[in-house]
C-alpha cells in the first residue's frame, strides 16, 4: 500500500468503518493524539476510545486537560498503568487492563465503553501497535487486530492504529496491511 | 420487543448477553434446562441473574431459587446493571425464592431427600413455576440439592424428572452446579451434565500470569453452537465475551 502525506484535514476524508495505519514520527505523536480527539472526533460528532499502550492515560488526559480539549465523549483503555496504582490515581475517564497482553480484555473494555458512551457512532485509536508488539507475539497480535478491526467495521466504527516509524520492522508492516484498509503517513497537524 | 414473536423467537430464549446468543446461533433452545457449571467467582450467578433481567425487559417473567445467597443480597448484585429497573421486581416479573421455601411445601426439610420427597420437591419447584407463569427459572444452586439426593440414581431422576416437568411449563431453566476450583469435571457428581439439554462452562484461566474469566458452551441439545472458549467480563452493561486468542499456543 502507498503511504500518502497527511494531516488531520485528510483523515476527515475518511470513510465510516474504515481501518487505517497511521504512520508518524514521535514529532508528529502529540498532533495525531490531538488532531483526533480535538478535531476529527468533534467534527463528526462521535464517541472516542483511546487505548495506550503506550504512556499511562493520565499523562494524556493532563496535556489535553492543559490545552482545554474536551474530553467528555473520549474514554481511555490504559494498558500501562496497571492495577498497582492507588485509587486515588484513577480517573473516572480511564479502566485499566493489568498488562497489555490481555489482549482479549482490551477488546472487551473497548467494547465495554462503546456501550458506556451510550451507542453513537465512534472513533477507536491504538496507541501503538509497536508498543504492543513489544509484549505479543506477531501472531497473537495479527489475531487480535483483525478481531478488533472486525469487531468495529462491523459496528461502523473508524479504528486508527499508530505505528511509530522509529520503531518500525518489516514484521510491524505486514501485520498493518493484514488488518487495515489503508496506511496513511501522518505529517500534521 | 418483537423478537418474542418471530419465528426464531418461539423456539429460542434470548439469553440477552449478545456474546452467548451468538455462541449459540440465536439463544439458548426454548424449554431447555441447561447447567451452568463452574467453581466459585467464576460469574455463575451473575450470569444467570442477567439472563433474568433480560427475561423481564422482554416480558418473560422469571424466578430465581436461591439456595446460598439470601435474596437481598441477589438483589443488591442487579441493581449496578444499566438495564436494572426497580420495576421488575415490584412487578414481580422476577422472583427471588429461598430454596428452604420450597423445601417446606415439599416436606423435605431433613438433610436426605428420598425418591419419594423428590417428586414432592419437583412439584414445589414447578408449581411455582407454573403459578407465576415464569418462562425463566435459575436454581442456585442445583449442586445444593443434589447434595441431599443420597444416590447417583436419585440425583440422575431428579434432574430428569424436573427438566421434563420444566419443559412442559414452556420454562427455560438455568441449573448452576458448583465444582471444586482445580478439578476438570463438568459436576460435583458427575452424572447432572449427562441429564440435562446443554452445559455452559465458567472457568479461569492462567496465561503468563494473567488471570483471565472463560465461558465455553460444551453441549446444546437443539442447536448448532461454538465450542471454542472464549474470555468472559462482568461489567455493568452485563457479560462480555470475546473468543480466546489462539495465538499458535
Ligand atoms: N457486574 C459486575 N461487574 C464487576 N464485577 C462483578 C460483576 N458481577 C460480579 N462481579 C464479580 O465477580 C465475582 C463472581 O461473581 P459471581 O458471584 O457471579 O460468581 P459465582 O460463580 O456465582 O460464584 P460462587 O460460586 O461463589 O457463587 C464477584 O465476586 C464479583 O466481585
Ligand atoms: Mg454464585
Amino acid at each position: 500500500m502507498e503511504a500518502t502525506a497527511t494531516g488531520v484535514q485528510k483523515l476527515l476524508e475518511i470513510p465510516p468503518a474504515s481501518a487505517i495505519a497511521l504512520e508518524m514520527t514521535a514529532e508528529h505523536y502529540f498532533d495525531a493524539v490531538q488532531g483526533i480527539l480535538d478535531v476529527f472526533a468533534p467534527q463528526k460528532k462521535l464517541d472516542a476510545v483511546y487505548v495506550t499502550a503506550t504512556i499511562p492515560s493520565k499523562s494524556i488526559i493532563g496535556a489535553l486537560t492543559t490545552l482545554e480539549v474536551d474530553l467528555t465523549r473520549t474514554r481511555f483503555v490504559d494498558c500501562v498503568s496497571r492495577m498497582t496504582m492507588g485509587a486515588s490515581e484513577r480517573d473516572d475517564r480511564a479502566v485499566y487492563v493489568e498488562s497489555p497482553t490481555m489482549l482479549e480484555t482490551v477488546l472487551l473494555k473497548v467494547e465495554f465503553l462503546l456501550r458506556k458512551l451510550g451507542g453513537a457512532e465512534a472513533v477507536v485509536v491504538l496507541d501503538s501497535i509497536n508498543s504492543l508488539a513489544i509484549h505479543n507475539s506477531p501472531r497473537v497480535l495479527s489475531e487480535f487486530l483483525l478481531m478488533l478491526t472486525n469487531h468495529l467495521r462491523a459496528r461502523g466504527a473508524y479504528t486508527f492504529i499508530f505505528s511509530m516509524e522509529e520503531y518500525a520492522s518489516e514484521e510491524i508492516a505486514n501485520i498493518l496491511n493484514l488488518v487495515t484498509d489503508d496506511v496513511v503517513r501522518f505529517e500534521g497537524p | 420487543m418483537g423478537s418474542s414473536e418471530s419465528a426464531a423467537g418461539r423456539n429460542r430464549c434470548l439469553t440477552g448477553i449478545d456474546g452467548l446468543d451468538n455462541i449459540l446461533y440465536g439463544g439458548l433452545p426454548r424449554n431447555n434446562a441447561i447447567l451452568v457449571t463452574g467453581s466459585c467467582g467464576t460469574g455463575k450467578t451473575s450470569m444467570s441473574l442477567e439472563f433474568l433481567l433480560h427475561g423481564a425487559e422482554e416480558g418473560e417473567m422469571g424466578i430465581f431459587v436461591a439456595a446460598t445467597e439470601p435474596p437481598e443480597k441477589l438483589k443488591e448484585n442487579m441493581m449496578p446493571y444499566d438495564f436494572y429497573d426497580p420495576q421488575m421486581l415490584e412487578k414481580k416479573q422476577i422472583l427471588f425464592i429461598d430454596l428452604h421455601e420450597l423445601y417446606k411445601k415439599a416436606k423435605t426439610e431433613a438433610p436426605e431427600i428420598d425418591q419419594k420427597g423428590s417428586e414432592a420437591l419437583i412439584k414445589a419447584i414447578v408449581g411455582a413455576v407454573r403459578s407465576h407463569g415464569a418462562k425463566r427459572l435459575v436454581i442456585d444452586s442445583i449442586t445444593s440439592i443434589c447434595a441431599r439426593l443420597l444416590t447417583a440414581d436419585l440425583i440422575r431422576e431428579f434432574i430428569r424428572g424436573l427438566s421434563h416437568a420444566l419443559a412442559q411449563e414452556g420454562c427455560t431453566a438455568l441449573l448452576i452446579a458448583e465444582v471444586p476450583a482445580g478439578e476438570h469435571r463438568y459436576s460435583p457428581y458427575g452424572v447432572e451434565e449427562a441429564v440435562v439439554d446443554g452445559v455452559i462452562l465458567l472457568g479461569n484461566l492462567e496465561r503468563q500470569g494473567d488471570l483471565l474469566r472463560t465461558l465455553q458452551v460444551v453441549k446444546m441439545r437443539g442447536t448448532t453452537h461454538s465450542r471454542a472458549k472464549y474470555i468472559l467480563d462482568l461489567t455493568s452493561v452485563g457479560v462480555l465475551l470475546a473468543p480466546l486468542l489462539k495465538g499458535g499456543g
